[in-house]
């Protein structure tokens, strides 16, 4: 039996090729470059939980302050006190990995009742989905977080919850315009008219059959606007305070000997912002449009 | 201007004004909440260690609520004339101090805003003309590793550049404004929070895409045929809904990202002020930011959807 794939467009046509000739070279190395970073971070996260690191990343040597990479027994050279820097920038993934993925959990749940609603139901339900999706649109997010946080004294966890919320209607609207989608190739009707109940058509053939690609997707680059939110909160002083490493707040700490001209030590876990921010939008982006169809972002 | 161009913006802007009114409930509900919510009632701190009985009775001698709703009622009617109480730090009534350091952050987001346009809309406009090129697929990628910079650590650089190559000093932001080149050291943040905020690159990809949407259309095409100007055809739908729609979807996006900005260049606005709030949890002034923050993302709504109509006055109808 041949498979069929949805690409390209809101209505959908149908291609038998398999996934990997029909797919751009652009989008392979974008999910390629994206996989290699989802899997850096898996393995710095469990090294960190671990303490399988190369250097104890407190222990200070003041005789070699401000190394650059490459020096002998420190790969990525030390910061302004003598600390292991590669060291520190493996720990402090364990500043944001666990809560992102509370992020991505809550958006994602979320987003699903929400467009479920809004798709299968309809009607005024629609319109109070519509009404929340617009409400937490009308916040910036950092002013909304500064909020919590001055009114709970807010941790990361606290933190991440309220990240997870302002996500959801993002899902939501994709799911409920999925839905309509599937709604017009007359699947959900022919679904009910085969004598299915509802939980079933929403949870099998509206969401995972149709909908698990699309909560992926959501899923990656949700964790990369975790990753900012949690470098922007510890950069602002929020969140995980020294001598814990988090690469917003090596960032801010390294900043202080950057105008003397040293800037490795708040490079580097810039670097490493960039570059698993970067992973994990491009992973989004690929997979996107290799198996959803491009859509507008915005 | 003709009446028929009028009436369907009129009637957009009775139902938008409407829309926002009611989501700008939903927002003081929302910060409203969350300060209920918040251990740590000033009056508990001030009444520590009095009995029960005569907490109640100060709390009635002022005149605070027993219900949800009356406190709600009580301090919705203060904020709506304007009132939203005094810093918890300085002790100066809220709204003036916040329209002294608002007028900041309008400079610094919008500045940042029109560079932004300035950037993206020359990037976009050939990427959309020319078609996938190599030099497109450059700018492509470019364009997400530049959204992936982080600002804050992108504000030091170009600190750094200014200093060592151009000799000035912005980050002595009061000492400064009276230097020479003064206005130099306005135009750094905005440089920063222009570029380096996501916008930009989103602005290219969006405005890209429907652009050349547009110019694929048929009706495009036979502008084309018969020797029309292409451009006035396909400006209104390829050109400026995307823009405006884009812009009023990036209002919080730039005020989120003032916050950082502000921050590492010590510009005296809203954003430096929510931080301080937060670091005082100063209720007061994060929730008077909160709000003004969400009704200035509501009128650029507002904004997009008047612009909106009267490029599609179909739209009024619906």
């Amino acid at each position: 039996m041949r498979r069929f794939v949805q690409t390209q467009g809101p209505i959908g046509e149908f291609s038998a090729l398999p996934l990997l000739q029909r797919a751009e070279t652009r989008d392979l190395l974008y999910v390629g470059y994206g996989l290699l970073i989802v899997a850096l971070v898996i393995a710095s996260y469990l090294m960190g939980a671990f303490g399988w690191l190369p250097h104890d990343p407190r222990q200070m040597d003041v005789g070699l302050i401000n190394a650059p990479a490459l020096t002998a027994g420190h790969l990525l050279g030390t910061d302004f006190l003598g600390r292991d820097l590669q060291s520190r920038l493996i720990l402090g993934i364990q500043a944001y990995f666990l809560p992102g993925l509370l992020a991505i959990a809550i958006s994602v749940a979320g987003g699903c009742v929400l467009g479920v609603l809004a798709g299968y139901r309809g009607g005024w339900l629609a319109a109070v989905v519509t009404y929340i999706d617009n409400l937490l649109d009308s916040f910036p997010r950092l002013v909304l977080i500064l909020l919590v946080i001055a009114a709970f004294k807010a941790d990361i966890y606290a933190i991440m919850i309220v990240v997870g919320i302002t996500g959801m209607p993002e899902t939501a609207n994709l799911v409920s315009g999925k839905i309509a989608f599937l709604k017009q190739k007359n699947f959900i009707e022919a679904a009910h008219a085969l004598g299915l109940p509802a939980h079933t058509v929403i949870l099998k053939h509206i969401l995972w059959l149709n909908c698990r690609t699309l909560l992926v997707i959501q899923a990656t680059l949700g964790m990369a606007e975790a990753i900012i939110v949690e470098t922007s909160l510890s950069y602002l002083g929020f969140g995980v305070q020294e001598p814990t490493p988090s690469w917003g707040n090596m960032v801010q700490a390294g900043a202080n000997y950057f105008l003397q001209g040293n800037f490795w030590p708040s490079t580097a876990p810039a670097l490493a912002i960039l570059a698993t921010i970067l992973g994990f939008q491009l992973l989004g982006d690929g997979l996107n449009n290799m198996l959803e169809g491009k859509r507008r972002r915005g | 201007m003709k009446l028929s161009a009028i009436l369907p913006v009129a009637r957009v802007l009775r139902r938008e004004l409407a829309v926002t009114a009611l989501l700008l409930l939903g927002v003081s509900v929302v910060v409203f909440t969350v300060l209920q919510l918040a251990p740590g009632d000033p009056l508990n701190v001030l009444l520590e260690g009095q009995s029960p009985r005569s907490q109640q009775a100060v709390r009635e001698a002022l005149g605070v609520s027993h219900t949800w709703y009356g406190r709600y009622g009580a301090w919705l009617a203060k904020v709506v004339q304007g009132d939203f109480g005094s810093s918890i730090r300085t002790g100066l009534p809220v709204l003036p101090e916040l329209a002294r350091v608002g007028v900041n952050t309008l400079y610094l987001t919008l500045g940042s805003l029109l560079l932004t346009l300035l950037i993206a809309v020359p990037i976009a406009v050939h990427a959309a003309v020319n078609g996938d090129t190599p030099g497109n697929t450059v700018a492509t990628v470019a364009a997400y590793i530049v959204s992936a910079v982080p600002v804050f650590w992108f504000g030091y650089i170009v600190v750094y550049v200014f200093i060592h190559y151009f000799e000035m000093f912005p980050l002595l932001s009061g000492a400064a404004a009276k230097q020479e080149h003064a206005w130099l050291y306005f135009l750094v943040p905005i440089f920063v929070l222009g570029t380096a905020s996501g916008t930009l690159s989103e602005l290219i990809r969006h405005l890209r895409d429907e652009l050349s949407r547009v110019l694929a259309e048929d009706y495009i095409r036979t502008a084309r045929a018969k020797g029309a100007p292409v451009w006035r055809h396909a400006f209104k739908e390829g050109f400026l809904i995307p823009v405006t729609e884009l812009m009023s979807a990036k209002i919080p996006f730039l005020l989120g990202g003032a916050v950082i900005v502000e921050q590492v260049f010590n510009w005296p606005g809203m954003g430096r002020m929510a931080w301080q709030a937060a670091q005082d949890r100063d209720f007061p002034v994060i929730m008077g930011i909160a709000l003004v923050a969400a009704a200035f993302v509501r009128s650029g709504n507002l904004l997009q959807r008047v612009v909106f109509t009267m490029v599609n006055p179909r739209a009024s109808k619906g």
